[in-house]
């Protein structure tokens, strides 16, 4: 018990200026002060110089009635700017889904294809590799994009299959499946079917666990849900009913006060500051009580509450958002009770081959094929074999960072080729190879803004033109930047969590 | 990007082990046909090897192909609009870097030697290739014939060198190159690749009689050459002749400055009066160096102490204090690096070779910074209506090296905050990080480009480009820092306990032990970091900067002599990036081999 008091007689010695503890927050505050105000300062300079320039800087012009016209999406002519730039989000987010499945898919080839033991297949996939990712990518979609550009006009009655393929400088036009009235009754019967699928592979697992004997679990499971799909195709209107109890929920929604979301916020965010506050204290508590807290561990704790205030304040505050999260949810019920109010003979999916129609002087695409516009098919392109390249040394580098013994091991044990692969090899790679193709991923929704130099209407060539028309750019940024930004969190915390969960596994 | 973003950061795996030499049949049996599924597989890859061979030879020897467009439109693809009439400065430019390159390799003996036998092997395999190619390729008979002939011609040749010549005889890569190379340069005197060159107005105009190609192209080109040869013959003799170290370290110091000189002689008025320099720029230069390192050299002695810090303290003072007074930029900025060394010279106190060593790092920071300065204050004529003076891959490189030396510094600065025990750091830090890497490079391109003026106070102007250099370091920075920070947790804890425990402080702590360890450990992220922002300088081309992109795509296909040739401009400029980023990544691997990164 002598410590702390030599400790104390020291600090006492210790003149103020040459305090640890003192200094350390004396630059942190001046760090902050600097920043701030250097911050504060740029602010006041654009907001004089906006005001000089007469530029206004409100959101007004989501509003109001803007004169675009896109290449693509779900609406082409859009009527307001919050329209045109929804749909470029809506856009990007397609252009990213589709990107991230194929480059997986094909990332996964490329790294097979480089650890293969045939050495033309091996050259082949470093060619790929090594040409891709060494030129830079917007390069490589202009590149695309040119070549598409000039592929022959598209006239009535031509493509390679006439009537089910159609490649031309119009794009590329194949046949489509799309979901039909049917379609979310018949996803009711396949959720049930997934749930069902759970307790049979389980199931199989403990008769495999119990006997020994080969009873392929997961193909089981699958096999459950296909059935269930396939049954689902010719009984799925006896979900009808669902409709009106949405119906319900959506009148329920409409009557609720707005203090009840702004109640819900501030619960959740005090509620999760205390938690995390509690489990942090008790993380900190020696074995026998004793709480040692240093100065940034108190920062910390002083940080969350302040946030959660500021979430409560920010909820209470803007009453705006509470009555805007009711109107949505309301909306969001609506549109299901809208979706399940179908007749009987409903189908869940529909199929069609592609057209070409001639209006006006010139033939094009009809709606009713897949097409994807030259614009699409190069950034499509662009981004999956560019990401593919990426991937694949990603796979590559996990599978070799799994130790020989492991699969020498296995193969003792008498497992075959195959089995190898999926029971001891795939899963300690996988964990390996996760976090960086996470990171990919990231780097693919990103890419996906290139599109603006070739004319694909993403979110950036959507809001570039909205702001070339009305002057707007320092709003259209900041949507930019909040959107893109939660994209990356939304794909960050996705991969984040199966990272957790192959970290359990492994235990 | 790339990649750093995008495609930032090249993983790098270790290369599998040279296989064993195998006989011929043998070897075919064991890669290629070993298994039903293997016989597949080979089957099916030759398949589509043929077919990619077959479309790229197809759409390279099209007759429609306008390969004219690029031979004729090299010089603006290098540098775009510099005024003709001082290309001179290029070609010194271009001369001095060629000639660092040669001694270098020669003083550092760069380079293998291949024996006689192997380089016949490669000729072998490189004429059948070439009949081979010949065959595929959609030639007329005729062409067909004539090159299938060479190629029989160079792998019969190789053939006979492999048989008949002396194991122990070889040629050094360098030599083969410096053929190659002087093959190609007189091939200028005599293939007419082009012939004609644009000017400003991007009018056509002929410079050399059609069938030729222009003097101002040929003639400095192979001087080039010769000039190089010579550097490296001069190398080698000055190699043997002089002692090695201090030979190594004047090359090294002259290569870290010749950016700033080169830099200054492209941008330089020829007619600048140098007045202006000799009665200002050097008499600041010359006070503060003899003033701040004597005050220098009195802060790192130990004994200083208390006194020390509060005289480093005021000096920070004043260079603020000077912003609020009218006063020569330079001199403010003077003041403030000033402070900045005082205020770490306790870190580096120690004996008298410390101290000379530091006050020499304050002149050599000092030096450099009044050059830019100086080099940036110069008026320039290089002034070319509606845009910046350069373009094309000049743009390119200037813009990813600039990026490449400002992002360092700031990078280091995040990760050190970023893992620092100090709350306010951290969080400053991990926000920026985190934004940054979470939103597109394009984005923080376009902001920087359009948006910068509005936060300008008014009077102060800012060029586009410096504007886009600034956000570009400020996105790299984020990556960059996430890099080096991979490299600071991999120093153990052991090295921090070693390091106070002798007594160190926080910052001598990470100065000298934890620095140099996590940089040594992320090299390799780093050089791959520096190919990505190379790479990713073609998005230069989205906001209307004259990169070699927007000149293949914008300018090039429309000049009425080559419309609709983009397809081959891009190929071309692809070709370019490759080269680059491709022979980037190979050396990052040599160097993480020879130092032995991997094994540790």
């Amino acid at each position: 018990m002598t410590a702390p008091t030599t400790q104390e007689r020291v600090s006492h010695r210790v003149p103020l200026w040459r305090d640890v503890v003192v200094l350390k927050w004396f630059t942190q505050v001046v760090l902050l002060v600097v920043v701030l105000g250097t911050m504060g300062f740029l602010a006041s300079q654009a907001g004089d110089n906006l005001r000089a320039r007469n530029i206004s800087t409100s959101f007004d012009f989501l509003e109001r009635p803007v004169d675009i016209q896109l290449s693509e999406g779900i609406d082409t002519h859009p009527d307001t700017g919050a329209r045109a730039l929804w749909t470029g989000m809506v856009n990007t987010l397609r252009m990213s889904i589709a990107g991230i499945f194929f480059a997986t898919i094909l990332g996964v080839v490329v790294g097979l294809a480089r650890l293969s033991d045939n050495w033309l297949v091996r050259r082949l996939g470093s060619m790929w590799v090594e040409t891709l990712r060494n030129i830079p990518l917007l390069v490589q979609m202009v590149f695309y994009f040119s070549v598409l550009t000039t592929l022959p006009r598209v006239g009535l009655g031509t493509g390679p299959i006439n009537g089910w393929l159609h490649v031309s400088n119009k794009g590329i036009s194949m046949p489509r499946v799309f979901i039909a009235d049917g379609f979310y009754q018949w996803l009711v019967v396949v959720l049930i079917g997934a749930v069902a699928a759970r307790f049979v592979r389980q199931h199989r697992q403990q008769i495999q666990d119990e006997t020994g004997a080969m009873t392929s679990p997961i193909l089981w499971g699958l096999g459950t849900v296909a059935l269930f799909g396939l049954v689902g195709l010719f009984v799925h209107p006896v979900f009808s009913w669902m409709g009106p109890v949405f119906g319900r929920i959506a009148d329920l929604l409409d009557s609720l006060p707005v203090i009840a979301p702004q109640l819900g916020f501030s619960a959740i965010a005090l509620g999760v500051a205390v938690t995390w506050i509690r489990r942090f204290l008790s993380a900190h508590r020696s074995a026998r009580g004793h709480l040692s807290l240093s100065d940034d561990d108190w920062f910390r704790i002083v940080f969350a509450a302040v946030a959660s205030l500021a979430v409560v304040f920010v909820a209470v505050r803007w009453t705006g958002l509470s009555a805007w999260t009711l109107d949505s949810g309301r909306d969001l019920f609506q549109v299901l009770a809208d979706k399940f109010d179908v007749d009987g003979a409903a189908r869940p999916f529909d199929a069609m081959r592609p057209d070409i129609i001639q209006k006006g002087m010139f033939p094009n695409y009809g709606k009713s094929g897949l097409t994807m516009s030259i614009g699409f098919a190069a950034v499509f392109f662009g981004v999956v074999f560019y990401t593919s390249a990426f991937i694949g040394e990603n796979v590559r580098g996990g599978i070799l960072a799994v130790p020989k013994g492991q699969s020498e091991a296995a193969k003792a044990v008498g497992l075959g080729r195959g089995q190898i692969l999926r029971h001891v090899v795939l899963p300690q790679a996988f964990r390996v190879i996760l976090p960086p193709t996470g990171n990919q991923y990231l780097n693919l929704l990103k890419n996906t803004s290139l599109a603006v130099a070739v004319g694909y209407s993403e979110l950036v060539q959507v809001g570039s033109t909205t702001y070339n028309q009305t002057g707007m750019t320092l709003p259209v940024v900041a949507i930019w930047m909040l959107f893109y930004l939660s994209c990356s969190l939304t794909i960050s915390v996705v991969v984040n969590w199966f990272n957790v969960r192959m970290r359990l596994v492994e235990r | 990007m790339s990649e750093m973003s995008s495609g930032l950061g090249v993983p790098t795996i270790p290369a599998p082990p040279e296989e064993p030499h195998l006989p011929p049949r043998q070897w075919i049996r064991e890669n290629l046909f070993s298994s039903l599924f293997n016989t597949v597989l080979t089957i099916v890859s030759s398949l589509v090897i043929l077919a990619i061979v077959r479309g790229l030879l197809a759409f390279i020897f099209n007759p429609q192909r306008q390969w004219e467009a690029t031979a004729t439109n090299l010089r603006l693809l290098m540098t775009q609009a510099y005024p003709e009439e001082q290309y001179l400065r290029v070609w010194v430019c271009v001369a001095v870097i060629l000639t660092l390159t040669a001694m270098s390799m020669a003083v550092w003996r760069a380079g293998s030697a291949v024996p006689l036998p192997g380089v016949g092997r490669r000729l072998l395999s490189g004429g059948v290739l070439l009949a081979l190619m010949a065959l595929l390729a959609p030639f007329g008979t005729r062409s067909t014939f004539i090159w299938l002939v060479i190629g029989i011609v160079v792998a019969a040749g190789g053939e006979a060198l492999r048989r008949f010549a002396d194991e122990e005889r070889s040629l050094s890569t360098l030599a083969l190159l410096a053929m190659a190379l002087g093959g190609l340069v007189a091939t200028l005197w005599v293939v007419p690749y082009g012939s004609h060159t644009f000017n400003l107005q991007r009018t056509p105009r002929v410079l050399a009689e059609p069938g030729t190609v222009a003097m101002s192209t040929k003639l400095p080109w192979t001087l080039m050459l010769v000039v190089a040869v010579a550097a490296y013959f001069v190398g080698t003799l000055v190699r043997d002749r002089l002692p090695t170290n201090p030979l190594r370290a004047t090359l090294l110091v002259t290569w870290l400055l010749m950016p700033p000189i080169l830099l200054y002689l492209v941008l330089r008025d020829p007619s600048f009066d140098m007045g202006h320099v000799f009665t200002t720029d050097i008499p600041i230069f010359a006070a503060y160096a003899v003033l701040g390192g004597a005050l220098l050299s009195w802060l790192t002695r130990p004994s200083t102490g208390e006194a020390g810090r509060i005289v480093a303290a005021l000096v920070l003072v004043a260079g603020f204090a000077m912003f609020a007074t009218p006063m020569r930029m330079i001199v403010r900025l003077d003041m403030l690096l000033l402070a900045g060394f005082a205020l770490s010279a306790p870190t580096f106190s120690g004996g008298p070779r410390a101290r000379r060593r530091y006050t020499a790092g304050w002149l050599g920071v000092l030096g450099m910074m009044s050059w830019l300065i100086t080099a940036i204050n110069t008026p320039s004529t290089v002034d070319v209506p509606g845009g910046f003076f350069i373009g094309g891959i000049s743009l390119t490189l200037m813009v990813a090296i600039f990026t490449i030396v400002i992002s360092f510094p700031l990078g280091l600065a995040l990760a050190l905050a970023r893992t620092s025990n100090m709350p306010i750091f951290r969080l400053l830090a991990t926000w920026f990080i985190e934004f940054v890497r979470g939103v597109p490079l394009i984005t923080i391109l376009i902001f920087f480009s359009i948006m910068v003026p509005l936060f300008l106070p008014p009077g102060m102007h800012l060029g586009e480009v410096a504007a886009v250099v600034i956000g570009y370091s400020l996105f790299s920075s984020a990556y960059l820092a996430e890099n080096v920070r991979g490299g600071l947790q991999s120093v153990t804890r052991g090295q921090h306990e070693a390091a106070e425990a002798v007594g160190m402080t926080t910052s001598q702590k990470t100065v000298f032990i934890v620095l140099p360890q996590a940089l040594r450990v992320a090299i390799p992220p780093l050089v791959g970091h520096c190919i990505g922002v190379f790479k990713e300088t073609s998005l230069l081309a989205i906001i209307g900067l004259f990169d070699v992109l927007y000149i293949a795509r914008y300018v090039m296909s429309n000049q009425t002599e080559f419309m609709g040739s983009t397809k081959e401009n891009i190929l071309f400029v692809s070709l370019i990036y490759w080269i680059f980023a491709y022979q980037m990544s190979k050396a990052s691997q040599r160097l993480e081999q020879r130092t032995g990164l991997g094994e540790r």
